[in-house]
């Protein structure tokens, strides 16, 4: 356990080494919250909805997928697919841990530092300049709680379509429509609480709601007590099924590993 | 120089045609990523009547503009972007500056990326959705300022990709905030613009002029009135716009060139 802490621990200082790289993406987070902000502004005005979704939920929402996308919400990491195609994962599997558990040490420190530097940052431009809500302390509290096992099948799910290189060599085309599919069904474009009903049932089926959707409402409020509870319990359903999964691919991977480069 | 600049990029497209399944892929992918983007626009219009008086074809209209004008430029001029920041820290440069051609000439030949034209298709795909809905009454007039507007656009965008690189020149890095203004850019300009406060319009009119894309030459040819009181005649200052913003570029690209300094070993 000790190791796996001190992975994490050096992820998270490597993340903090590049300061100037965080200002500017929370510059860049902060604006499309921004662009959102004004795009529910004008749709509220001219009347419509979905109820129980006011604008100030809707806005607030938005804030919060903007602040998820640095601790994993909107885009795949790109990394174990590169160790793949550079022939260095083969050090990495080499050594004595499980290769699992380093890559989400890995990913978990980093987003870590990301949560408290860059995702909080850009939630605090959205509450003072636009008026994103302030959640209760209990709401705070959940809020942890699902976030954590947000990131957990965030890097489950990439993990399962990184590890897809060990048989294609040009794994960024399925990289690109796994990614499609998690920024559409998670949640993370718009409420699924918009979504015409057929689209509903099929993103309650996937894995991707737990990764923004549910951190997103339970940070709203709107996600309380037997709900909450029923959430959690999905979430962690999707970890041990992502992680049974990725466990089972590796060791699929490890019988007929190829290693490119020399 | 256009010949070379032909044989150039005949070479890239050849190159990027060997491998035809990652090809086609990421075609389709770039079809989806975008399709999704519009998606999201159709699903909003199922719950909201409109958008401050803009009808989806209308919206359609403006995301399609700046769509096509935007892939295009992603496709010509993606030099300027990632392949340049490896080149930089690379310190491969050197080798740029050490030939008989304008270094401009030879980043916007160095790289030519066709699969974005999945995003053009997609692009195209809109604005005939939005063609077929509204009912414009057609003139020469009209016709002429939408391709001003596309055209502009274009070298707006170009213009963006090349100030983006040449704060590589100090940096190595692009820093990802030129992304704000590239794909932030498109997105913003997706909409009206009368959805906006005062301080973004500006910017994205006056100092970044990405707006010039689509919205002056939208309210042309919808006949509408910008809220903010803005005549639809400057759509016609678009192609004036653009090579003021163009030649400001290129003058920033040449000045970062004389600060280069290499990296590498």
């Amino acid at each position: 356990m000790r190791l796996y802490y001190e992975i994490a621990r050096r992820s998270f200082r490597r993340a903090a080494a590049y300061r100037s790289a965080y200002l500017f993406g929370l510059l860049t987070n902060a604006f499309f919250g921004a662009l959102i902000t004004y795009m529910w502004r004008a749709l509220y005005a001219s009347g419509g909805g979905v109820a129980g979704w006011t604008v100030e939920d809707a806005v607030s929402y938005a804030w919060t997928t903007q602040s998820l996308i640095s601790i994993g919400g909107g885009w795949l990491g790109y990394e174990i697919m590169g160790t793949i195609k550079t022939g260095e994962v083969v050090t990495d599997l080499s050594r004595p841990w499980n290769f699992w558990g380093y890559w989400l040490s890995r990913t978990l420190g980093e987003r870590l530092y990301n949560l408290l530097m860059r995702a909080s940052l850009t939630y605090v431009v959205g509450m003072v300049l636009f008026g994103a809500r302030i959640p209760t302390p209990g709401d705070a509290l959940a809020f942890l709680v699902a976030m954590t096992l947000a990131a957990v099948v965030s890097f489950g799910f990439s993990f399962i379509v990184n590890l897809t290189s060990f048989w294609l060599v040009d794994a960024s085309g399925i990289m690109g429509f796994a990614n499609i599919l998690m920024m559409f069904f998670s949640g993370f474009l718009l409420p699924l609480a918009f979504f015409p009903p057929a689209l509903q049932a099929v993103a309650s089926v996937l894995p991707f709601q737990a990764i923004t959707s549910i951190p997103a409402q339970v940070w709203l409020g709107k996600v309380e007590g037997d709900a909450l509870v029923r959430a959690l319990a999905l979430q962690v359903f999707w970890v041990v099924t992502l992680a049974a999964v990725g466990l089972v691919v590796l060791r699929q991977a490890m019988r007929k590993v190829v290693i490119q480069g020399g | 120089m256009l010949r070379l600049y032909f044989r150039l990029i005949g070479a890239r497209i050849r190159g990027q045609m060997q491998y035809k399944v990652s090809f086609f892929t990421e075609l389709v992918v770039h079809m989806l990523w975008t399709g999704i983007e519009f998606a999201t626009v159709a699903i909003l219009f199922t719950r909201f009547p409109s958008l401050l008086g803009w009808t989806i074809a209308e919206v359609a209209l403006l995301y399609g503009m700046t769509s096509v004008a935007f892939s295009i430029v992603e496709m010509v001029g993606r030099g300027f972007d990632a392949p340049f920041e490896t080149m930089m820290a690379q310190g491969a440069f050197d080798g740029v500056l050490s030939r008989p051609l304008p270094s401009f000439f030879q980043i916007l030949a160095s790289e030519f990326q066709l699969r974005r034209l999945g995003r053009t298709a997609q692009g195209i795909a809109v604005l005939g959705y939005a063609f077929s809905r509204l009912s414009i009454d057609w003139s020469l007039a009209k016709v002429a300022v939408l391709v001003l507007a596309l055209g502009s656009g274009m070298v707006i965008y170009l213009g963006l990709f090349v100030i983006g690189a040449t704060i590589c020149f100090w940096t190595i890095k692009t820093p990802e905030v030129i992304n704000a203004f590239t794909f932030g850019g498109n997105q913003l300009v997706s909409y009206p613009l009368g959805i906006y406060n005062r301080a973004l319009r500006t910017v994205f009119l006056w100092i970044v002029p990405v707006a010039f894309v689509n919205y002056p030459a939208a309210l042309v040819v919808l006949e509408r009135t910008d809220p903010y009181g803005l005549p639809p005649a400057v759509a016609w200052a678009a192609p004036l716009v653009a090579a003021v913003f163009f030649g400001v570029a290129l003058r920033v690209w040449h000045f970062g060139t004389t600060k280069y300094q290499s990296t590498g070993s």
